[in-house]
């Protein structure tokens, strides 16, 4: 029987990879898009075990690691996102025992989303009612073909669902709004692409609302009222609605009101839901396993005595950093030099650095510690969430030399 | 070579969107420091009226900087048939990561996609590598 593997390239977490294996690698993965392949074939570039530059064992780097953060006064502990959720736990611990501020990427991309989700403000759905049902789908700021190349071909447009026979061709409309005509808008079609100016998502918002209200939508660019009504007409129309929400919009709105305005009128006319378009495999799962234990989804700082939680902006990896209120990092799976705005990142590169990940990054060319991981999904197993919130159970592929996060964080936890 | 010496060729000020590219995540997949991630990275697509602005021919480096940066990437006519005078496109990426500014008004959250730059022409000049961004 052919044996199916999780891909761990984003939160598609697609479960129906094949894989060849020769000699203890991965030689070929069938089925996966051309990121998902990369991913799980392994990069060429694998992290040294290292303190101050100088090769080490990881009995060693993990004593250092553990000094560092015992030592430390106020540690930063982020990433995530590409870890299990067993080592998210274990990241949440350390945090606890450390009085470290915890954060993920969350805080600069899906976070508002996820966190309106979690509490029951918007509606959502599973990708697999998507497959099943959806027959008008939004892309939002939202570009999968770029960022979740299977979205279309697996859930969103192309495949025959269960109460969609019919696929793309007849049964599903796709509409892409974005300010640039991206890959998915061009599959969408020209007159289902809405090109709006830059930062003005929210005032298309309004201007849908007061269209699908059967009012004149004015806006302030002058977009064509008619194409806006038409819209509208559609959005009316559909069964089984869903918007996917990408980061061009999360981006361009200063608060969710519009949203939360517009998803109530789209569900007193029809029936929508709403799908964040989550990039990294289990940042969904390190929000619900940080909401489970302090009710909050990311940016929190706990305190070492009494191991209360403060929460908040303040708090975000950016703040803390460019506020300089920490002294130590560990980042887990993640390489915030290359993805934060580079004046934040030079601070980052000032303090003693802590680096887990199977892969050499910017990161660790200015890490104090590299401690070279095992790749998640392929070289370990363990649990992730999709970016539905449904979880998902990651299959080793192939063995390695290399500890797992899980197994390197449980020593840093018993070091310190 | 300097800086210097590019003085008289016009500078102009556009706004830049950042946006993910499949094939430059695939490169990153493999290998942060391998040349294509570089390649398919330090890239900056411009409008053909902003590339008439700016005296350069396709294919030619450009200086984008701002307060938050300096970076030293290719100038490509964008695919776009629409016009979008004004309004530059870049990957996301460490390059594009080093203009973005680091204010967040407070929230948390820069502007990774929608920050403000200034472009000139600097045929011949190196572009500039990942390690020369730190
Ligand atoms: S879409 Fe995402 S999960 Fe699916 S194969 Fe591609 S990278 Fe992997």
């Amino acid at each position: 029987m052919t044996e199916y593997y999780v891909c761990p390239g984003c939160a598609l977490l697609c479960d129906d990879i094949e894989v060849e294996i020769e000699d203890g690698k991965v030689t070929k993965v069938n089925s996966a898009c051309r990121k998902g392949v990369a991913r799980m074939k392994g990069c060429s570039d694998p992290m040294e075990c290292t303190v101050d530059d100088e090769k080490t064992d990881v009995d060693a780097a993990i004593t250092k690691a553990a000094d560092i953060l015992r030592e430390a006064k106020d540690p930063l502990i982020f990433g995530h996102g590409n870890s299990s959720s067993q080592a998210q736990q274990l990241s949440i611990d350390i945090a606890k025992r450390t009085g470290a501020y915890l954060d993920d990427t969350s805080s600069f991309c899906q976070g508002p989303i996820i966190e309106a989700i979690l509490q029951d403000k918007l509606k959502t759905c599973t990708l697999d009612d998507i497959r099943h049902k959806a027959d008008v789908i939004v892309f939002w700021g939202a570009d999968p073909s770029n960022s979740h190349p299977r979205h279309l071909s697996r859930y969103s447009y192309f495949p025959r669902g269960n109460e969609r026979q019919r696929g793309w061709e007849e049964d599903r409309t796709a509409i892409a709004i974005d300010i640039r005509k991206s890959d998915t808008a061009e599959i969408c079609g020209q007159s289902n692409f809405y090109r709006i100016p830059m930062a003005a998502d929210a005032e298309f918002m309004e201007a849908l609302v007061s269209a699908l209200s059967g009012k004149v939508p004015k806006t302030s660019f002058d977009f064509d009222k008619k194409k806006i009504l038409q819209l509208a007409n559609v959005l009316k129309k559909a069964k089984f609605g869903v918007i996917c929400v990408g980061l061009g919009l999360v981006y361009s709105l200063d608060e969710l009101e519009p949203l939360f305005i517009l998803m109530d009128k789209l569900n007193e006319v029809s029936s929508f839901h709403l799908l964040p378009m989550v990039g990294q495999y289990n940042m969904r799962g390190f929000n619900q396993n940080l909401f489970d234990k302090t009710g909050y989804i990311n940016r929190v700082k706990f305190d070492g005595e009494d191991n209360s939680v403060k929460h908040g902006a303040d708090f975000s990896v950016i703040e803390s950093l460019r506020n300089r209120s920490v002294d130590a990092a560990l980042i887990i799976g993640s390489d915030p030099l290359s993805s934060l705005p580079l004046s934040v990142a030079r601070y980052l590169a000032e303090i003693p650095l802590i680096t887990i990940d199977p892969c050499r990054n910017l990161t660790a060319t200015k890490s104090t510690v590299t401690i070279p991981c095992a790749l998640s999904g392929v070289e370990a197993g363990g649990t992730a969430m999709r970016m539905d919130g449904v979880e998902v159970e990651l299959k080793k592929v192939i063995d390695t030399d290399n500890l797992t996060d899980e197994e390197i964080l449980r020593r840093i936890k018993e070091a310190i | 070579m300097g800086f210097g010496q590019f003085l008289s060729s016009p500078e102009i000020k556009l706004k830049v969107v950042t946006f993910r590219d499949v094939f430059q995540n695939t490169a990153q997949e493999s290998s942060r420091f391998g040349e294509d991630y570089c390649k398919l990275s330090a890239v900056i697509k411009l409008d053909p009226k902003d590339i008439v602005k700016l005296s350069i021919k396709e294919g030619e480096t450009v200086i984008v900087k701002n307060k938050s940066g300096k970076v030293v990437v290719k100038a490509e006519g964008s695919e776009s048939e629409e016009s979008h005078t004004g309004i530059a496109y870049m990957v996301n990426s460490p390059w594009s990561n080093a203009l973005v500014p680091d204010e967040t008004g407070g929230s948390g959250v820069p502007s990774f996609k929608d920050f403000e730059v200034s472009v000139q022409g600097a045929k011949g000049e190196r572009i500039t590598s990942l390690r020369d961004i730190f």
